[in-house]
């Protein structure tokens, strides 16, 4: 057994991490529950977060816009004091120290990268103020704690969640003939509907028509965030029985008779267990976990854990981990920023993200430059994990992660911003290499490459030595 | 208001006829034609850029967010004074506007729209590679593309080893880079393989380290590239901030800044590709225009039709290319956005046709589904 499936799996193991006898029923055992989160510093609710995106949008659009509309500068100064105040440029900073606070720290590694293929999954891109107050939390609140139930639970609570609703539109969605449409002559807009056929569920494999679409918008109008004049979009979400499409609906052949809101709950469940659904999510899971173009061969067990355990992910999650096992030796993954710099981070312990007492935040000045600091970088490196820019989410294939300036800018973090960030007990070669040994079983060959500098301990020699062994053929992928 | 509907029909049969010669092996298409597309994200409002100058009904409509010193284009436009390279290059013959166009979406959500405008498509996030990337590919013109961002633009998507340029905050060791490389030799890694050298082979001016965000030094390396015959013969530059909802003003406001930033690129671009220039097209892409009446906070709101902005001594002549809708109630686009009569894809096939020296009618087919696309190269750009 080679020693990258702690990394195939995982983040790789820490200089503190014992290094585990028997690596199937290590990686199995970390997948029953869902572990706590460990960062020290503030975690605040989704419930609070969103209270703040109220506060931010209420304040400029209602307040701000209206009372400098002549004068684009007050305006403007006016608006970036409202930003400070409200957090708009410090919570996404705090949400990306929880995390990799989490996938450095975590007793339960396997598991978080379970996190972080669920939360590209059903991701939410870039738009409005989501990833500077509701990305993380929505990644926190309700994708982590659907990870011990079934697929069929996780895309319920995901559908029905208020950052995905805001993200995709729904409630901007009015059935035509229900009282509110025939009132304002509203319609509905399907972009909620077609993605969760189309990226949640089903895939374009399942085959449905553009009247799959409108007739599965049709179920979910009504579901939106309840508007008012003082929290405006940033409402809780509820089901609206007056902009719901009445009469009964038909979605991929299956006809849902006239019901209300509980509609939903029957067509999610007729999706999520759909045989198109199961392969085309199990063929995802492979591609995370053992190679871009997984074979039959490594989805099947993973269809069949499904089917048997009728979408218990923990039990999915455990077929993806025996395939990921029995595969490590002969199929390669490259491995996208995020996660790379996440590995670096654990396998080295680099001191990212910041201590949680210097995270804290006044809500007075702008956040420090080292408070920014890992966003900063996981923007660099071209992988701002709350800012997909399309509901896609993040590309987990090689092809979209090699581009001549994406791989300049991990050589360029390995050999410039890494060396700031080793602590300064670890600067040794021999703590180096003995990280090497405990990740690499090539790590004498490594070793080599970096032996000329050996007795070097400034900045610019720890660049020279990590800018090398972070970019190797063997390092950048499993 | 001189501007009439003209027929469009009666211009495209004239150009099938024609279109049936392409390639036309000429003297110009010996020399490297560069294709610049500049996306403007966020919606750039076309009247504000052009506005009509012809039409009362603007100034009745915008009353806060009126032009003083708009620079004259003729009887019924005129131009947004930030944007005065487009002006002295209009004296030419190498600036020209398409106007009252946009991609066949009328939607209003950016994010759809962004989609839209670079994959060509009629259905949000249907397809995963970019009108551009497609052209290129059909056309055979492999790794000559150049993208001043990060992320390969959805754009440039679709066609094999681009290069991009978005300079790292320092610098980093050739030292280092050809380490990296002699480690990749034993691997089977080809696509990180060809990667490296295409690392590897930029000029030196490409591996040091700028501010990515000093546009100017960009658009100047940019430039340099864009300038060698056997550098990159397509390049896309990205701006956004055009979502201007409120103090959106007039020549000091907040889209002025914006319109004043491409003004900014174009001018670097012109300045310094010398003679490649006329060899050049340059052409703005937006997701939609914006309404023609101002809001509560004298911005204004996500709208439909828009303008192209066009510059580059491939142009056939200065002119406002357009087939006027007109800005009467009836005439607008829902009764609240200036309507699209152009759609813009048949711009960007015309150009793509012209620059690549492929025929219209076999990009329109392998690049837009067959989409009904009138062939414009005649009307807009020297053939």
């Amino acid at each position: 057994m080679s020693l990258n499936f702690f990394r195939r799996v995982a983040f790789g193991l820490s200089p503190s991490d014992k290094k585990p006898d028997d690596p199937l029923p290590w990686a199995l055992s970390q997948l029953n529950t869902v572990p706590d989160l460990l960062w020290p510093g503030s975690i605040p609710a989704e419930k609070e977060l969103r209270k703040k995106y109220g506060e931010w949008v209420y304040g400029d659009r209602e307040v701000l816009r209206k009372k400098f509309k002549n004068d684009k500068d007050e305006y403007k100064k006016a608006k970036d004091d409202l930003r400070l105040k409200t957090g708009e440029r410090y919570f996404e900073l705090n949400e990306h120290a929880i995390r990799h606070y989490q996938t450095k720290y975590s007793q339960q590694p396997v598991f978080e990268r379970f996190w972080l293929f669920w939360g590209n999954h059903f991701a939410i891109s870039e738009k409005d103020f989501l990833a500077e107050f509701s990305t993380g939390p929505y990644q926190r609140e309700i994708i982590r704690p659907n990870m011990v139930k079934t697929f069929e639970e996780m895309v319920h609570s995901v559908t029905t969640s208020w950052c995905m609703i805001h993200h995709l539109d729904n409630s901007e969605s009015v059935g035509p003939n229900s009282r509110r449409g025939l009132e304002s002559r509203d319609t509905i807009n399907e972009n909620h509907a077609r993605e969760l056929l189309e990226l949640h569920t089903v895939s374009p494999s399942a085959g449905y028509t553009q009247d799959d679409v409108i007739q599965l918008a049709y179920i979910m109008t009504g579901w939106g965030h309840k508007w008012s004049r003082k929290n405006l979009e940033t409402g809780d979400v509820w089901f609206d029985q007056e902009k719901h499409q009445k009469g009964d609906k038909q979605v991929l052949g299956v006809k849902y008779k006239n019901d209300a809101k509980r509609e939903l709950g029957k067509v999610i469940h007729d999706l999520a267990t759909h045989p198109v659904c199961i392969e085309f999510v199990s063929t995802k899971l492979c591609r995370h976990f053992i190679t871009d173009e997984p074979t039959v061969e490594m989805i099947n067990p993973v269809i069949e854990a499904w089917n048997k355990s009728n979408g218990n992910l923990i039990e999915i999650h455990k077929a993806v981990i025996k395939q990921a096992f029995k595969y490590n030796d002969s199929t390669h993954k490259f491995h996208p920023p995020e996660i790379w710099l996440m590995q670096l981070s654990r396998m080295f312990d680099l001191n990212i993200p910041l201590s949680a007492d210097r995270m804290n935040y006044n809500f007075k000045s702008r956040p420090t430059n080292r408070q920014r600091q890992l966003s900063w970088i996981l923007r660099e490196i071209g992988h701002s994990p709350y800012r997909a820019k399309q509901p896609n989410g993040w590309s987990d294939v090689e092809a979209d992660w090699v581009s001549p300036e994406l791989l300049l800018r991990r050589f360029w973090f390995a050999s410039v911003e890494l060396p700031r960030l080793v602590k300064s007990g670890n600067q040794s070669h021999d703590f180096i290499i003995s990280c090497l040994k405990n990740n690499f079983d090539n790590y004498e060959s490594m070793a080599s490459l970096i032996h000329q500098f050996r007795f070097g301990t400034t900045e610019k020699d720890l660049g020279r030595k990590f800018g090398v062994i972070c970019n190797l053929p063997g390092v950048l992928k499993v | 208001m001189n501007c009439t509907r003209r027929n469009f029909l009666i211009g495209g049969s004239t150009t099938l006829f024609l279109s049936g010669f392409f390639p036309k092996l000429s003297f110009a298409s010996m020399q490297k034609k560069n294709l610049i597309i500049i996306s403007l994200r966020g919606g750039m409002d076309g009247l504000t850029a052009v506005p009509v100058i012809g039409d009362k009904r603007l100034k009745k409509l915008r009353k806060k967010l009126i032009l003083e010193d708009v620079l004259k284009l003729n009887s019924d436009f005129g131009l947004h004074p930030k944007l005065e390279i487009f002006h002295e290059l209009w004296q030419n013959d190498k600036a020209a506007f398409v106007h009252a166009t946009n991609i066949p979406y009328t939607g209003r959500s950016h994010f759809d729209g962004q989609n839209l405008m670079e994959t060509g498509a009629h259905i949000p996030y249907k397809e995963k590679t970019g009108w551009l990337g497609r052209g290129l590919l059909a056309s055979d013109i492999v790794g000559k593309g150049l993208a001043i961002s990060l992320p390969m633009p959805l754009l440039l998507r679709g066609v094999p080893q681009n290069n991009n340029f978005f300079p790292s905050p320092d610098f980093v060791e050739t030292k280092l880079i050809d380490q990296i490389y002699d480690e990749f030799k034993g691997d089977h890694n080809e696509l990180i393989k060809s990667t490296l050298d295409t690392i590897r082979q930029r000029p030196l001016s490409m591996q040091i380290a700028t501010d990515s965000d000093d546009r100017k030094k960009l658009a100047l390396e940019a430039a340099k590239q864009l300038k060698d015959q056997s550098g990159p013969r397509v390049a896309v530059f990205e701006l956004d901030g055009f979502d201007t909802h409120a103090a959106q003003g007039g020549v000091d406001g907040a889209h002025a800044d914006e319109l004043e930033e491409v003004n900014e690129i174009v001018k670097i671009l012109y300045e310094n590709l010398g003679q490649a220039f006329d060899n050049t097209l340059i052409l703005t892409l937006t997701e939609f225009g914006r309404t023609i009446k101002q809001n509560g906070g004298y911005g204004t709101e996500h709208g439909y039709g828009s303008a192209i902005l066009m510059a580059g001594g491939l142009l056939k002549k200065s002119q406002v290319y357009t087939d006027w809708p007109g800005l009467k109630k009836k005439e607008l686009f829902e009764g609240r956005d200036l309507h699209s009569t152009i759609d813009s894809r048949a711009v960007y096939n015309s150009a793509m046709s012209m620059c690549f020296d492929k025929d219209p009618e076999f990009l329109r087919r392998e690049v837009f589904w067959g989409d009904d696309l009138p062939n414009l190269t005649e009307e807009l750009f020297k053939i």
